[in-house]
């Protein structure tokens, strides 16, 4: 497992799809029929509300179009946690530098309408996935988790700014003994404006918001947070880059202060650097 | 952290490699090569270069629907023996990631007779080159549709390139409407 987990690096909650020109935020833009990308991600998620804590997530992925509408994709995960004094009351980790297999997923994605001849761009994506640790602060759990998303594209002034924004929700069992409950819903979604500001460069903005539900009881609300950044996107003709920057700007989390941060399950900062190649 | 580090760098590695398939421009033709093609019986090109005034670019604008970009145009009349057989327009449109760079030749009447890809350096969609797909233009005029899966078929996988060539298209005919017509 380790071998392949070496060989292939990781991926994180999210299996993506094409060429992306935010860290975080996906479109509705799909393969063509027969075209392969492969894609290597790396984000780094730091900052607790006191000590030192950096989460790494390597994420690999393999995306096959099968149709001009409809692609798919597999990828592995693994993480590498290092933490040390994270022992407040609302965000206590015990101390760990280690380097754990995260899991599998794999996704589908069918493009409904097309961003460059259609109103709007729309796609319906599914996601799901296997975690056997989890992303804070890497224990051990038999996660399966489902997540169905709507992606939306819209294109202006000659397809030279890009907005996309997805919605969708996340249905996760298995979560014990890493979190606290077995079961959790979680809502998300994110927005992003990219501007080709020169050939083969874009840069933007994008947010993101994620609000979990345990149990699936919208009555047992745990935390939501929303993150914010820019994000810089080069592409070439066989491969592109991505690199964003995102920080949470609000978070709220029960249990916690009401100072506008959650850290149980998030940090300050969110850096993701993507690398896809076409082929 | 050396462990892990060393682990990283290796998946890194192979990663790298895995993808590191060789980058090419595609460069076709010179504007020089697509004026003997399309004219193959001209025996001189007379640049008529076209510097627009705003009033041009709006009408054509509105005229088309499209933006222009730009408010000069590459522009030769051909000939042959002192007779006018059409003209010869280079232009460019935006490719996903790098402009495409394509001429437009129309007839006399200013009916489209044909068009030539010069530079293409897309990922996808280099099947806009593909003859047959080009064809759908020739004999178009002024007041043509030119849209994607109505007049013009659509290259799936090329959408982008497809319509933007469309409507480099019908901005160059709005151009020979408003800027050339005699």
């Amino acid at each position: 497992m380790m071998g392949i987990g070496t060989m292939l690096g990781a991926a994180a909650l999210s299996a993506v799809a094409d060429e992306q020109l935010f860290g975080f935020v996906r479109g509705a833009e799909t393969l063509p029929q027969g075209q392969s990308e492969l894609y290597q991600f790396v984000t780094l998620r730091s900052g607790k509300a006191e000590g030192a804590y950096y989460g790494l997530d390597f994420e690999t992925e393999l995306e096959h179009g099968f149709t001009d509408r409809f692609q798919a994709s597999v990828s592995l995960e693994n993480r590498y946690i290092y933490n040390r004094g994270v022992s407040g009351d609302r965000d206590a980790l015990d101390d760990t530098d280690s380097y754990r297999f995260g899991g599998v997923s794999a996704s589908g994605k069918y493009r409904l309408l097309s961003p460059f001849k259609d109103p709007i761009g729309l796609a319906l994506r599914l996601e799901g996935g296997y975690v056997q640790h989890d992303e804070v602060d890497g224990l051990p759990e038999k996660e399966f988790y489902i997540a169905p998303e709507l992606d939306f594209q819209k294109n202006f002034r000659d397809d030279t700014v890009i907005t996309e924004l997805w919605l969708g929700t996340e249905w996760a069992w298995g979560k014990q003994p890493a979190e606290q409950y077995p079961r959790e819903l979680a809502f998300q979604g994110g927005l992003g404006v990219s501007y080709r500001f020169a050939s083969n460069w874009f840069i933007g903005a994008e947010s993101n918001i994620r609000a979990e539900y345990p149990l699936f009881d919208l009555n047992q609300f745990e935390h939501y947070v929303i993150y914010a950044g820019p994000s810089l996107h080069y592409s070439a003709r066989r491969w592109w880059a991505t690199l964003t920057c995102a920080h949470q700007v609000w978070g709220e989390g029960t249990g916690e202060p009401l100072d506008g941060r959650t850290y149980a399950e998030e940090t300050n900062w969110q850096i993701r650097l993507k690398i896809g190649f076409n082929f | 952290m050396s462990d892990w580090f060393r682990r990283i760098m290796a998946s890194s590695a192979i990663v790298l490699a895995a993808g590191a398939v060789p980058c090419y421009a595609a460069t076709y033709l010179t504007a020089d090569q697509a004026q003997k093609i399309c004219f193959t019986n001209a025996t001189r090109f007379v640049a008529a270069d076209v510097k627009l005034s705003p009033e041009q670019m709006k009408a054509i604008e509105k005229d088309s629907g499209v933006r222009v970009r730009l408010d000069t145009q590459k522009v030769w009349r051909a000939e042959a023996g002192g007779r006018f057989l059409g003209w010869f327009i280079q232009d460019e449109v935006l490719g996903k990631h790098e402009f495409i760079q394509w001429v437009l030749a129309l007839n006399a009447d200013g009916s489209v007779r044909q068009i030539e890809i010069l530079d293409y350096r897309e990922t996808y969609g280099s099947q806009i080159r593909e003859d047959k797909w080009r064809a759908q233009f020739y004999g178009k005029e002024h007041g043509a549709k030119l849209k994607l899966d109505d007049d013009i078929k659509n290259i799936a996988g090329a959408t982008l390139s497809s319509r933007h060539i469309a409507d480099g298209v019908k901005r160059l005919l709005s151009f020979y409407e408003f800027a050339l017509k005699p």
